[in-house]
């Protein structure tokens, strides 16, 4: 770790303590980094996989349950040629007051498809991947959700995986 | 991701963006925001030679919510 905790810099500090005082084990922590893999392409040939815990779907497709007590551990495919008309989102955790009005600030897929037309990036998985970040049992998320998740990017065969959390 | 929260769940690396909950890559119509917050990731997965690599992103939220303002006046979507 290269950056101390920084309270003037978060929003809203000391918010792992907090959740986690109020609802214990709910919260990841590790001991070590997981250790670092180096791409062993260029950006420009690499093939990029999107992850999100924005609760972002294609519409039509299963609701996640917002509402269950432990959370929703399942995920959607958005397929990263989407339009984001077709897409909504379903996820209560977060304030949406942005993404309602333009998506990419949470799930930026219009950015990405065209870093990719631009030739910034090599393509995109054929697939995103989207879930909600509300799961109150860090075991289970790893051991289910997570490695559906890491074997659907493997198997799209991603080269790079941006993720990122809501 | 709050940075606590970033540095207890200790990912290979990350960028910390200040900003509100929901809103990681920036403020509505800021594209030029957007991308650079893709930008600064793509580039840390790129370069990174620590594993634990937090990288501070050089912008405040209030910065990216001026900027945000000034774009949506100029597309008339504000006063």
């Amino acid at each position: 770790m290269t950056a101390t905790s920084n309270v003037g810099q978060q929003l809203r500090p000391g918010l792992w303590e907090t959740i986690n005082e109020r609802y214990p084990g709910s919260m990841i922590t590790k001991r070590d980094s997981v250790p670092l893999a180096v791409p062993q392409m260029s950006l420009a040939t690499s093939r990029l996989a999107f992850v999100s815990s924005a609760g972002v779907q294609p519409k039509g497709t299963l609701p996640f349950d917002v509402v269950h007590p432990v959370g929703d551990y399942s995920f959607r495919r958005v397929p990263s040629d989407a339009r984001t008309e077709d897409l909504e989102i379903h996820q209560i955790k977060y304030p949406t007051s942005g993404a309602n009005r333009d998506l990419n600030v949470i799930f930026p897929i219009e950015r990405l498809q065209e870093l990719v037309t631009d030739g910034v990036i090599g393509a995109l998985t054929k697939d995103f991947f989207s879930f909600i970040g509300y799961n109150m049992d860090p075991e289970r998320l790893e051991q289910t959700l997570a490695e559906e998740i890491a074997q659907a990017v493997v198997d799209q065969r991603a080269d790079i995986v941006l993720l990122a959390p809501a | 991701m709050a940075l606590d929260i970033t540095e207890h769940s200790k990912p290979p690396r990350a960028v910390f963006v200040p900003f509100m909950m929901g809103h990681h890559f920036g403020v509505p119509f800021h594209h030029e925001l957007q991308r650079r917050i893709i930008l600064e990731s793509l580039d840390l997965i790129m370069t990174a030679e620590d594993s634990g690599t937090i990288r501070h992103a050089p912008i405040t939220w209030a910065q990216a919510r001026r900027e945000g303002n000034e774009i949506e006046r100029g597309l008339g979507l504000r006063r």
